[in-house]
């Protein structure tokens, strides 16, 4: 962590290198997520792109009291609902999967991925913190901080979103015992 | 880690992507064009001594003057002095004399015994003129 600080304050001294070490980790995770909430994997790869550019840009807002990780989501998913609104692709309509980049990027499976599930069942936000929380690890204060979003509501939201894919999961493994 | 959990870990892995190298170098390139816009510090301006005693000097004149300005506030109001010999002097107040007719008792006995006798002498005249109207 010492090690990331350090980067920060150099990149923010000017230092594109050291920032570009600071989000070496981050890049292929901040991919995954865009691409759910993303209409193409093209418009995805720019989402990536548009957030590492801003985020060397504004260095200097980034509050030390919170995880890079957390604004740098923040930043992302901007971006990704940006590059929607230019777009205007309805997500929960992507089906096809020669069009939807996130079958695209799933192997081949009996059962439904659960995420794609979630994008079909769950609105953009409650999706964003369900990812978060469940394939980032984040806590609820980070999450709330990156959807700026009051605690409360992300703990409900969560607990909905659990209940809704808990159905889904079920009816999942159900279907898929039913056809084996 | 719950069963939902789990899952839901398991299926983002399986969410294969990779950052492509011309999407890395598309990104390497774009930060080199940037410029990360800095906070400018508030720029604290040193003060000359000067300007420190001139304000010191300025209190200590203001105090002063609050000072003088209570105290001339609590001096007494001037006593007008007023010559006697400028007054009008007093009228005499004459006071009417009364002819009050009185007589003076000649007390003889003892103050007990004289006023018996003047209960006696009341009644008498009181006896006295009862009979006289005919009562």
């Amino acid at each position: 962590m010492t090690n990331e600080l350090q980067l920060i304050n150099a990149a923010k001294a000017g230092s594109a290198d050291a920032f570009a070490d600071l989000v070496k980790h981050y890049r292929t995770r901040l991919l995954r997520f865009l691409l759910t909430r993303c209409a193409s994997y093209a418009d995805a790869e720019d989402a990536l792109q548009d957030t590492m550019i801003a985020a060397y840009r504004y260095l200097h807002s980034y509050d030390p009291r919170w995880r890079f990780s957390t604004w740098l989501y923040r930043i992302a998913i901007r971006n990704a609902q940006k590059h929607r609104s230019e777009n205007v692709v309805e997500l929960g309509d992507l089906s096809d999967e020669e069009s939807d980049p996130l079958l695209h990027c799933i192997a081949a499976s009996e059962t439904e991925n659960l995420w794609v599930s979630a994008r079909r069942v769950l609105n953009d936000d409650v999706f964003a913190a369900t990812w978060l929380r469940y394939a980032e690890d984040m806590s609820i204060k980070d999450i709330s901080k990156a959807l700026d979003r009051s605690d409360s509501w992300t703990k409900v939201n969560l607990l909905r979103a659990r209940k809704t894919l808990d159905t889904e999961m079920n009816r999942r493994n159900n279907g898929s015992e039913a056809y084996g | 880690m719950d069963k939902l959990a789990k899952q839901l870990k398991t299926d983002a892995a399986l969410i294969d992507v990779q950052v492509s190298d011309e999407l890395d170098r598309r990104i390497s390139a774009s930060l080199q064009g940037v410029t990360p816009e800095k906070t400018e510090a508030p720029v604290v301006r040193q003060r000359p001594a000067a300007f420190w005693w001139a304000s010191s000097l300025t209190g200590i004149a203001a105090a002063l003057a609050v000072i003088v300005l209570i105290n001339s506030d609590r001096q007494p109001a001037e006593i007008a002095v007023v010559h006697v010999a400028d007054t009008s002097p007093v009228p005499e107040i004459k006071t009417p004399t009364i002819n009050w007719r009185t007589e003076s008792a000649m007390l003889t006995q003892p103050l007990q015994r004289e006023l018996e006798d003047l209960q006696s002498d009341l009644k008498k005249a009181e006896e006295k003129v009862k009979r006289d109207i005919g009562l």
